[in-house]
């Protein structure tokens, strides 16, 4: 009895102060933490795979024209599983390692993009097929009828 | 290790005894991998096949699972599944039921594992399991519109009905004489909110009542209607904050069962060490939450800090400390590359040198021990009938893990013992657990060993252009707290027709009131129900009520914590003198 309590009061003094000073001092995340979405809007092709992969369906795609094209990203209902980094082939999309995005503003978290879509004049899609989406065997492509 | 003749040689017996019992009921036999048997029987005679598994083949219940099959045959379909630990199979007795609102004989009165199955898929479906001494409902909230099924393919998966809120949910009367102190519905103990009802003389324990799914999210109607295959995965993970992973994996391995899908050998080493890095953390995080309950926060903290690298060194393999989102269908989606390989060992010799010590220190607790030792007794037949599962089942000495006995993933290839203990009270579960975790050191061990002996990069299979629909997968992972089983029906749209989940604690809360045995008392309660399920959180509030004079107290969750210390508090007095 005696015995197991010294032994407990040596293992607490042996492991001593472990708490962080957080916020206080940075605490960088490590490589290949799955943080912030960051679209990089000039690599995007507006293919959608990233939409169709998407579990919680937080990026949706609103065709305005054959070649106006408006992605929507509602990243408030994002859980960086980093699923579109994945099936992007172009690296138009990247978690990086930026974990401090809460905010009491949920449009702090919208992005939207608009995309001039170079559409193929005989079938009305933007790529000789086998189009990206073909490429990436997507079924039950999704589109956002609202405008 | 099991030999494919042994698994053949059950399934021939299983297929043999049924018919021999039931003769012609038995309309059909479908055995689509060596281990998996689906055997389709007439209702009228599901009783007498589940007591020829059950009874007298020695099977242990799984779980059962209702089906909507109108658009495809205009009937339903009621699925019971057992499993032969010694031989690695898993049998399905399949229904096909015609009517509406169809009927099936209650197999509860001989299997009360069976209860809550029942209950569930006469809430969601509207099959009505006749004969089932308990008929509450049981998952859907109260009021809901009478004749309305949520897991009918014909409701809308967003559709919400009004509900009518003047009525209540019937709870039991409790006997003469008791009072009645109402655990919830926040529940102190388990992760969810739930609520027990337990009915004490004076201090004493004599009964309780349950009721639970306050939270339920409609995961499997989900999965059937809105997700695809490989999204799944993620809401999977989600069903379960600390052991999130076994279920992405149990998922995974179902659909690839029913696919035929083979799956590539380093992925499956992957799988393996992450399912490993999960129970570690799990059990050292019920270890710190038990104490905590018995008053010994030192042992809380300590135990925490010690797990909290294991966390860090998730999130450096996976990118998340929590949720991994490693599986897909198929494989997995990040290797574990060789500069990776010293930091894995690293930690585990870490963990496992401090784990001892605070092992060795708490073991010897006088106090401690004495308030875990002979209470909450649970024997081998009461795991039997009940069907838990996991470090509950194997506290009571009963050695089922289904890494072992139904082995997937690599689990072939890693050599590691199944912890059992004989006591069947709360010590021994505890016991299992802290020597499970030093189980679990010892396979992370041998995964690392084996990535640095395969190519790297191999990690995903090619999948086939389309998941034939219509084919049956079943799948069990060891997680933490006892056997997660998923059951998928392929289907079209690149989506399941039907995916069945079962969580270890959907056994193990229904084998609670077992363990309530007479003596027990009030302050016992907690740790009682925390021997059973490692999370804690939700504690909001308890209410007392006097049931001769209708008094109402509440206790908060200082009174209840200090209900349950105060008797530590004594012991550890009685003690020293």
């Amino acid at each position: 009895m005696v015995d197991s309590k010294v032994k407990q009061l040596l293992l607490a003094l042996r492991a001593g102060k472990v708490t962080f000073a957080y916020p206080f001092e940075p605490r960088p995340s490590e490589p290949g933490f799955r943080g912030r979405v960051v679209v990089d809007t000039d690599k995007c092709t507006g293919c959608g795979g990233c939409a169709d992969v998407c579990p919680t369906r937080c990026i949706r795609i609103i065709d305005v024209s054959p070649t106006y094209r408006i992605i929507r990203r509602y990243l408030e209902r994002c859980i960086h599983c980093g699923r579109c980094e994945d099936v992007c082939r172009y690296g138009a999309v990247r978690l990086d390692l930026e974990y401090e995005i809460a905010t009491t503003d949920k449009r702090d978290l919208f992005i939207e993009q608009h995309l001039f879509m170079g559409s193929c004049s005989r079938c009305g899609r933007c790529y000789v097929p086998p189009t990206p989406l073909d490429r990436l065997m997507v079924v039950g492509f999704r589109k956002d009828e609202e405008v | 290790m099991v030999t494919i003749e042994r698994s053949t040689e059950q399934i021939n017996q299983v297929v043999s005894a049924l018919k021999e019992r039931i003769g012609d009921k038995v309309l059909g036999v479908e055995q689509p991998t060596p281990h998996r048997l689906y055997v389709t029987v007439a209702p009228e005679a599901v009783v007498a096949a589940a007591d020829a598994l059950f009874n007298g083949l020695g099977a242990r219940y799984l779980i059962s699972a209702g089906v909507d099959k109108r658009p495809l045959n205009g009937g339903f379909e009621v699925l019971h599944f057992f499993a032969f630990d010694q031989a690695n199979v898993r049998c399905a007795l399949v229904i096909p039921l015609k009517g509406d609102p169809p009927r099936i004989p209650s197999i509860t009165p001989l299997i009360p594992g069976a209860g809550w199955a029942e209950r569930e898929f006469k809430d969601l479906l509207g099959i009505i399991p006749e004969g089932h001494p308990d008929p509450r409902p049981l998952v859907l909230p109260d009021g809901f519109p009478e004749g309305l099924y949520p897991l009918r393919k014909d409701y809308p998966y967003d559709y919400k009905p009004p509900l009518d809120r003047s009525k209540t949910f019937p709870f039991k009367e409790p006997p003469e004489g008791t009072t009645v102190v109402t655990v919830g519905p926040f529940f102190p103990v388990l992760e969810e909110p739930s609520q027990w009802r337990v009915f004490l003389d004076g201090e004493v324990v004599v009964g309780c009542d349950y009721r639970g799914f306050y939270n339920h999210r409609a995961i499997e109607k989900l999965g059937d209607s809105a997700l695809t295959y490989n999204q799944i995965p993620m809401l999977a993970e989600r069903i379960c904050g600390i052991c999130g992973c076994v279920h992405s994996t149990s998922y995974c391995q179902a659909v690839e069962e029913a696919a035929g899908i083979e799956v590539p050998l380093r992925a499956k080493v992957i799988r393996t060490l992450i399912l490993e890095l999960e129970r570690v953390h799990s059990h050292l995080l019920w270890l710190g939450l038990a104490c905590h309950i018995l008053g010994f926060d030192y042992v809380f903290m300590q135990s925490w800090r010690i797990r909290e690298p294991v966390m860090w060194l998730a999130e450096y393999l996976t990118g998340n400390r929590k949720h991994f989102a490693i599986n897909l269908v198929g494989g997995v989606r990040r290797d574990i590359v060789k500069e990776q390989h010293p930091r894995i060992l690293e930690v585990m010799d870490k963990v496992e040198r401090e784990t001892k010590e605070l092992a060795d220190t708490l073991l010897n607790d006088m106090p401690l021990l004495a308030r875990l030792k002979g209470t909450g007794i649970f024997t081998p037949e009461e795991v039997r009938l009940t069907g838990a599962v996991g470090p509950t089942a194997r506290g009571s000495g009963v050695p089922i893990d289904a890494r072992k006995d139904h082995p997937y993933a690599a689990y072939d290839l890693v050599e590691f013992d199944v912890v059992t203990h004989d006591g069947c009270d709360n010590l021994a579960r505890t016991l299992v657990r802290v020597g499970e975790i030093f189980e679990s050191i010892k396979i992370i061990r041998q995964c690392v060993k084996l990535l640095q002996e395969l190519p790297e990069g191999d990690l995903m299979a090619e999948l086939p252009e389309e998941i034939p629909p219509y084919r049956h997968g079943m799948h069990a992972v060891e997680a933490p707290r006892g056997e997660v089983f998923h059951y998928v029906l392929t289907g079209e749209n690149n989506r399941p027709y039907r995916w069945r989940v079962r969580a270890p604690s959907y056994q193990n809360i229904q084998a609670v009131p077992v363990m309530f045995k007479p003596g027990t008392t009030i302050a016992d309660v907690p740790i009682t129900l925390g021997s059973v399920d490692p999370c804690f959180s939700c504690t909001e509030r308890m209410e007392i009520v006097d049931v001769k004079s209708g008094e109402m107290k509440v206790l908060t969750e200082q009174e209840l914590y200090q209900l349950s210390r105060q008797k530590t508090k004594e012991l550890r007095e009685k003690n020293t003198q």
